[in-house]
């Protein structure tokens, strides 16, 4: 029977964490996070041409009489470019196609791939419903945990259970923006509506986590006779390997999208994976040594 | 508990055999319902291979809904401009550009339009025309965004002080202020001549309301003039001699014949009766959907046997039980994303419900209001997807793939706490039924807060983010069900001498008997 002492070093998981929390906002303040299309507003056109793979400067050169701004031209797969910029009226589209049609290299013939854009307002209007979407997913499940949980109270009454998953969760959604504002920093990784969804399903995957952990140790105490934190120590044993079992399928299945998925869900599942870890290690290793910590600063007062 | 355990073994095979039996009808309606192709394949070389003597009936192959990522399209948002529109009638003017849009965009005969109407967070009226497998976006955005705005105006109550003739047209726009007749009131449009001079004409017959409001706007303004204005632009600002009722205007400018044709055209294919504004655009090619179907098939198919290596490897018997229930599973998700026929619907449905009924009343696990409000809430939305299709989505197809991997979850649960029984020297049936019951509570709480959040992401409006919603709900909601049936059903097949005798099949050391 395996029984690790993931308690006794509940103070070195928490610096742990701390220190991640605090990489995490510091990133997010200095860089934040790199808003995509979806929320900035702008145009997206992917294109192919028969000719092959243009360079960024021929494109730039075709394009120079359009006049568009913040352009940012980008080569992609073997033989398609992607190019951004600010404008998203159709007129600027068609404008730009021509161009691009006119080029040496699109003489046998151009694709239109993908072409995307979004208004000002419709970028705006998605940041807005992301926030309260979120601030309402947090809520249901602080509701939820706390109604779960209403049969437990001693010795920490079922609120702070719910506190601590909430804890739990800020933990995972920071780290999670955190290392995508890094990643948006070094390798231009942007975020867009996928990322919220992502967000907010590493929530869900979250707290559930944490609700197993918890439910063992409620399921122990009315029973143990050891102190507080054998027994949450005990019950974190007994789910441990659950919870890395489970972690290691989801994050296998996810792991098939990253490389075969191809590149439109390769952010989306990123940031899958990168929440669905941390939400491992949290339910683990700062939801349970929180617990104790409440139990023992209770005993202090 | 003993007693009752034992019970459960000893006096039940037929139970066990009944159950079993359900789970099979599920597995083929699910098989039928998801593969129907591959099921009329099989039928046919069946059917070769002994000469005709076994002939299957050949089953409805139903297709997947694909969204616009997935089989190429258009996608346009339009933002509506009600500002000049009173609060009350805003839904029923947008219900009016819906139609219109609806109209101009089947004359194109370019593709189905499927048009919806929504409001966004800070009250702005949004038109999304989504344009399934059309190649030039351009014609159609054309055709919507050409639709004439026809309004009538009147003079407004300050006379316009005209000094030059250079802003003299600046002034007299100032000057006008709206009525509250526009094209939606409009019943037809007709080429005419004008009896004197022979410049064609175009004359406007009104609805019922229309020829009121008309007659009351020429009323008030005689002898003061109304414009006719376009788009924006005055065609024309006839003086009014007297009150017309009756409900027709003839519109005199200096039309060819030409122009006044295609007037008439666009006026009777639908004046909006709001400005719109083409806002967002997502246009995705085809072959670049197909590519992205392909690459999901070969994801999900990597995923699911990645998953069921681990489990195989990590839980020997059980794992392998697992995985035939996750095989089952998968099918039935893919069966519930397409639109069942409604025979299969049923069976479909009530095959599953006697398996949850049945197997959750035998593990007597069945608690409180928190269990029923979540299979409540469960059944009644399978009911409603297994007879609508779900519009799958690159991410919904994300969703669903992730869903495998949590889907084991339920059952890593059950049999860790099955191997912890056993280690605690509980007997073997009594250990499997432990497992179950145990690992309840935990499965119910995790999984009703990743379904509290699909309902969230389902209401959130915009399609990839409900299409992504709806399949991680569907894909929890029947990994629940399954995990626990299916598998505890199977399960109770093994348990037996043969176990007993060999716990290295479920990784245990020892097993007290």
């Amino acid at each position: 029977m395996i029984n690790y002492q993931i308690i006794k070093y509940r103070k070195l998981w928490l610096i742990i964490s701390g220190a991640m929390v605090i990489l995490s906002i510091v990133a997010l303040l200095t860089w934040g996070l790199r808003a995509g299309l979806d929320f900035t507003g702008g145009s997206l056109l992917e294109v192919k041409m028969a000719g092959g793979q243009p360079t960024v400067a021929q494109v730039q050169d075709s394009l120079k009489g359009v006049g568009v701004n913040s352009l940012v031209i980008q080569p992609t797969g073997s033989d398609s470019i992607i190019l951004r910029f600010q404008e998203t009226s159709q007129e600027k589209h068609l404008a730009v196609v021509d161009a691009l049609k006119k080029m040496e290299i699109a003489k046998g013939g151009m694709t239109e791939i993908r072409f995307e854009s979004i208004g000002t307002s419709v970028g705006a209007d998605l940041r807005s419903k992301s926030f309260s979407v979120m601030s309402l997913v947090l809520l249901i499940i602080i509701l939820y945990i706390s109604l779960a949980f209403n049969k437990v109270s001693k010795p920490v009454v079922s609120w702070k259970y719910g506190l601590i998953a909430v804890l739990a969760l800020f933990h995972d959604i920071i780290i999670t923006a955190g290392i995508f504002a890094i990643l948006g920093h070094y390798f231009a990784v942007e975020v867009n509506t996928p990322f919220v969804v992502a967000l907010l399903t590493v929530l869900g995957y979250s707290v559930h986590d944490t609700i197993i952990v918890f439910d063992r140790t409620r399921e122990n105490l009315p029973k143990s006779h050891d102190s507080f934190a054998e027994t949450v120590n005990h019950s974190l044993n007994q789910t441990f390997i659950r919870s890395i079992n489970t972690t290691l399928t989801v994050l296998l299945s996810l792991l098939a999208v990253l490389v075969f998925g191809g590149t439109s869900v390769r952010d989306f599942v990123l940031a899958l994976m990168v929440g669905v870890f941390c939400g491992a290690y949290s339910s683990l290793f700062v939801a349970s040594p929180l617990l104790v910590y409440i139990e023992q600063w209770q005993r202090r007062k | 508990m003993k007693n009752q355990s034992k019970g459960l073994f000893s006096s039940k095979k037929a139970h066990l055999r009944f159950t079993l039996l359900l789970i099979v009808i599920f597995a083929i309606v699910s098989f039928l319902g998801s593969a129907g192709n591959y099921y009329n394949q099989l039928s046919d070389s069946l059917a070769k291979a002994t000469h005709n003597v076994v002939i299957l009936p050949h089953t409805k192959e139903i297709p997947f809904v694909l969204g616009l990522d997935l089989q190429g399209g258009t996608q346009l948002t339009y933002e509506a401009n009600v500002k000049n529109i009173p609060e009350a009638d805003r839904s029923s003017s947008l219900e009016g550009v819906r139609d219109v849009i609806e109209r101009r965009v089947n004359s194109t005969g370019v593709a189905e339009p499927v048009i919806q109407v929504n409001r966004s967070m800070n009250g702005d009226y949004r038109v999304i025309v989504e344009l399934a497998g059309i190649k030039d976006a351009n014609e159609a955005i054309k055709m919507i965004g050409e639709t004439p705005l026809l309004e009538f105006k009147e003079t407004a109550s300050v006379t316009p002080t005209v000094t030059g003739t250079s802003t003299a047209a600046i002034n007299l726009q100032q000057a006008w202020k709206n009525t509250e007749l526009t094209g939606k009131n409009l019943k037809s449009a007709t080429l005419k001549f004008n009896p004197n001079d022979g410049t064609p004409e175009v004359a406007l017959k009104f609805d019922e309301q229309g020829s009121t409001m008309f007659a009351n706007i020429t009323e008030r303004n005689v002898n003061k003039q109304v414009a006719i204005v376009l788009d924006g632009y005055t065609i024309s600002a006839p003086t009014v001699n007297e009150k017309i009722s009756g409900g027709e205007a003839v519109i005199s400018g200096k039309f060819t014949v030409a122009e006044a044709k295609l007037l008439v055209q666009r006026l009777n294919t639908g004046a909006l009766p709001v400005p719109i504004t083409l806002v967002a655009q997502q246009t995705v090619e085809a072959s670049l959907g197909q590519q992205s179907i392909d690459n999901s098939m070969k994801a999900g198919i990597v995923g699911f046997l990645l998953v069921a290596l681990f489990m195989i490897l990590y839980y020997r018997l059980p794992g392998l039980i697992s995985v035939i229930c996750l095989g089952i599973y998968a099918l039935a998700v893919l069966a519930i994303y397409k639109a069942m026929p409604w025979w299969m619907t049923v069976v479909f449905l009530s095959s599953l419900f006697a398996l949850f009924i049945y197997v959750f009343k035998e593990l007597k696990i069945f608690d409180g209001i928190l269990s029923v409000g979540l299979f409540l809430i469960v059944f009644i939305f399978l009911g409603y997807y297994a007879h609508t299709a779900v519009t799958l989505t690159l991410a919904g197809i994300t969703g669903f793939i992730l869903s495998i991997g949590m889907a084991v979850d339920a059952n890593i649960l059950i049999f860790e706490r099955m191997k912890e029984e056993l280690r605690a020297g509980k007997p073997l049936d009594i250990a499997v039924d432990e497992g179950f019951k145990r690992a309840w509570p935990s499965i119910r709480d995790g999984n009703t807060t990743t379904i509290l959040v699909c309902f969230v992401l389902m209401s959130f409006g915009t399609g990839l983010v409900k299409g992504f919603g709806a399949t991680l709900f569907l894909g929890v909601a029947i990994s629940m069900l399954s995990s626990i049936v299916i598998t505890s059903s199977l399960m109770k097949v093994f348990v037996g001498k043969f176990l007993a005798r060999h716990p290295w099949w479920l990784g245990v050391k020892k097993i007290n008997n």
